[in-house]
């Protein structure tokens, strides 16, 4: 027993040996950098730093698809390095960023997410003429000559699923849906960026039906799955939400399971398509989703390049007009929605890109302020 | 509005959300009862709740993931017990050891094994766990068909009637078996049970592997039967309330049982009261907020009751 039990650590050990090995620094950047110097169009030397790993079928694998497009269409060369996401991957991160920044030989350099700022800032104010673009991040938003803070409108992006689940759910020709005009919301926590999505759907539910009654509930928690799902079930079974829109992480998928075992409501979900995501069971029942599009908003940056804008030292919002964000319109989507309501999400997209129609952001001045008035206006 | 919050949905969850937090207090009761502070329940129904949920996606069996998942339990437990009982390193540390694993060392394995990631840190299994992979309810017969009781007692993960179930099981096993002997005469004074032939060091492996067998069955409860998969973090802090629970239960089964309850009951209240439109901000402390003040009448009534027993004996002493 006691040798068993003396094997079974040995192999403990072994193991987490093995995970630290992991965390050798990538070799081979050091070599020779390549002429770069194009005559006409330029074809810029991009490296992708990931502080995670790709095949997350969302942040990560959204922008590198965006710059695979761009390598295919011969503009730009990169180069992907995934450092890890755990905790202890971090000072990697930082090590690779020197790394990269000290070999000169790339254009821009690109990372994302809010656990890069404080490394990013450290090392590109040591190399004040290298360019890097961070993404969905504004922390240190203009403190940094060399940096641009890309960030994106989840307002706008709040506005469209709001029609969509406010014209759903009256429509009781649908299986589960009841008549009541009551639709749901599953936030991470009350914070601004949370609320900036809320105020769009909001908006957006209104503009459908001005008496529409949202129910707005935060779990304080994005990892708590199955207190989303005692959230959820009590959306569903007090207030009777038939469409709950979960923006909490993981947690939000709790809502998704508490729609699926009552039987009686839908799940829209959030960033990334998660009718892919999810498994077959609550694919079925989620609608759509409301997209990050880290890919196009990184073409859009090439666009601007080549076109002789740049950015840096800025934050710059991108929105439905530059692809930034937008929703899923196959699939569920298209099974579910009429012609007349797949017009009115065009139109309202058309509307928000040549600037008709400006939503409220809760990351504007006032904007906390109008999120709680808004979703107590709603309150069923 | 009473009528609205107190409805048999309510009482129905105050059941369901008790239930992992019990499983873990019944673990924390033996623990303690033999010495043996077990704080990283926490982190051993994190790991339980991964391979729970992994086994059962491979087999296509949800009995099977809940073995391997009581397995897993028992053996991060007992590999807790060879460092804190053979190794004599702290206890306290070590289940620190053990929640860190349940949480980074989870992260890590899920992503080696499956080779999956969903962005970031928020890793899950979600992807691969569909209904047919989670335990199922129990619609009780003749119970089912009675008003008001039948919808509150019936229609239960199988799990939930378990942990009410292991409740009296544990109650037997503490106080009508040999065993409960040794292991509570284990935790009241090791020098004396060893002194009469009892093995100290066999006691408090048993009794943390009971602990880790419960773990098990509320990491299972979390990933088969309350979400879909496991996901990174879930178990998010029931592993503590249940020690909080164990404290508050004066470390009896069914005053531990009574504890877990009322934060059961807590949860559920702030549930029920946010969909009123309470700003979520002062609902969520709610359950957190019972445990300190059911803390503190803990230890009121705790002191009170010494104060009286001073007192008694005092006067008896002056009697004489």
């Amino acid at each position: 027993m006691k040798k068993f039990a003396a094997l079974l650590l040995a192999l403990v050990m072994v193991l987490s040996l093995a995970a630290c090995g992991e965390k050798n620094p990538p070799a081979g950047s050091a070599s020779a950098s390549g002429s770069t110097g194009g005559d006409e169009a330029k074809v810029y030397n991009v490296v992708y730093l990931v502080n995670g790993n790709l095949g997350d079928k969302s942040f990560f694998d959204s922008a590198e698809a965006g710059l695979a497009q761009l390598k295919a269409d011969g503009r730009i060369e990169y180069r992907t390095i995934e450092m890890g996401g755990l905790d202890e991957d971090k000072p990697k991160w930082k090590d690779t960023l020197y790394e990269v920044s000290e070999s000169g030989e790339y254009d821009v350099i690109i990372c994302g997410t809010y656990q890069m700022p404080d490394f990013l800032k450290e090392v590109a104010d040591q190399y004040p003429d290298q360019k890097y673009v961070i993404f969905d991040d504004n922390t240190y938003a203009g403190q940094s000559a060399n940096v641009m803070n890309i960030t994106y409108r989840q307002n706008d992006m709040g506005y469209l699923m709001g029609i969509y689940a406010a014209t759903l759910t009256t429509d009781t020709s649908i299986e589960k849906i009841n008549e009541d005009a009551v639709i749901g919301f599953v936030g991470g926590v009350d914070s601004p960026v949370i609320n900036d999505f809320l105020i769009g759907y909001i908006e957006g539910a209104q503009s459908v039906n001005p008496d529409i009654k949202i129910d707005v509930r935060y779990t304080n928690d994005y990892v708590d799955t199955a207190i989303a799902k005692e959230y959820g079930l009590s959306m569903i079974n007090d207030n009777k939400c038939d469409i709950i829109w979960g923006v909490a992480g993981n947690s939000g998928n709790g809502a998704a399971e508490a729609a699926y075992e009552t039987g009686k409501a839908y799940f829209l979900g959030v960033d990334s398509d998660q009718e892919l995501t999810l498994s077959s069971d609550l694919a079925a029942i989620t609608l759509t989703s409301g997209l990050k599009n880290i890919g196009n908003s990184l073409i859009w940056f090439f666009d601007e390049l080549d076109a002789g804008r740049t950015y840096f030292g800025q934050e710059v919002s991108l929105g439905l007009a530059e692809g930034g964000v937008g929703i899923v319109t196959d699939k569920n989507f298209a099974t579910y929605a009429s012609d007349d309501l797949k017009a009115a999400i065009s139109a309202a997209e058309e509307a928000i890109k040549n600037g008709e129609l400006t939503v409220d952001s809760a990351l504007a001045e006032g904007g906390p302020d109008l999120a709680v008035q808004l979703r107590t206006e709603v309150q069923p | 509005m009473l009528q609205l919050i107190f409805n048999t949905d309510f009482f129905f969850s105050i059941l369901r959300i008790t239930a992992p937090i019990l499983f873990a207090t019944l673990g924390a009761v033996v623990g303690e009862k033999a010495g043996v502070s077990n704080i990283g329940l926490e982190g051993t129904m994190m790991v339980s709740a991964l391979f729970g949920s992994l086994t059962t996606y491979w087999s296509g069996s949800w009995a099977v993931g809940l073995v391997v998942a009581l397995f897993c339990g028992v053996l991060v437990s007992l590999l807790m017990g060879f460092f804190a009982f053979n190794l004599k390193t702290d206890i306290i540390l070590t289940g620190i050891a053990v929640n860190m694993i349940g949480s980074g060392g989870t992260l890590f394995l899920v992503k080696v094994i499956t080779q999956q990631t969903e962005g970031k840190a928020l890793a899950s299994t979600t992807s691969l766990i569909t209904a047919a992979h989670q335990i199922p309810s129990w619609n009780i017969p003749l119970i089912k068909d009675i008003p008001i009781l039948g919808p509150i007692l019936s229609g239960h993960c199988i799990l939930t009637y378990v942990a009410f179930l292991l409740v009296f099981l544990t109650w037997v096993l503490l106080y009508r078996t040999p065993l409960g002997l040794n292991i509570r005469s284990v935790g009241e004074n090791p020098n004396a049970a060893s002194s009469v032939g009892v093995s100290v060091l066999k006691i408090k492996y048993i009794a943390i592997g009971f602990s880790g067998l419960m773990a098990g069955f509320g990491g299972a409860f979390m990933s088969m039967y309350y979400s879909m998969g496991w996901s990174l973090d879930m178990v998010a802090g029931r592993g503590f309330i249940a020690l909080a629970a164990q404290a508050m239960g004066a470390g009896e089964p069914v005053g531990s049982m009574l504890s877990a309850l009322v934060f059961g009951f807590a949860q559920a209240f702030s549930i029920k009261v946010s969909s009123k439109g309470i700003d979520s901000n002062l609902v969520t402390p709610i359950p957190y907020l019972v445990t300190i003040l059911g803390l503190v009448a803990f230890a009121l009534v705790l002191r009170h009751r010494v104060k009286k027993q001073h007192s008694a004996s005092a006067l008896e002493k002056t009697a004489k």
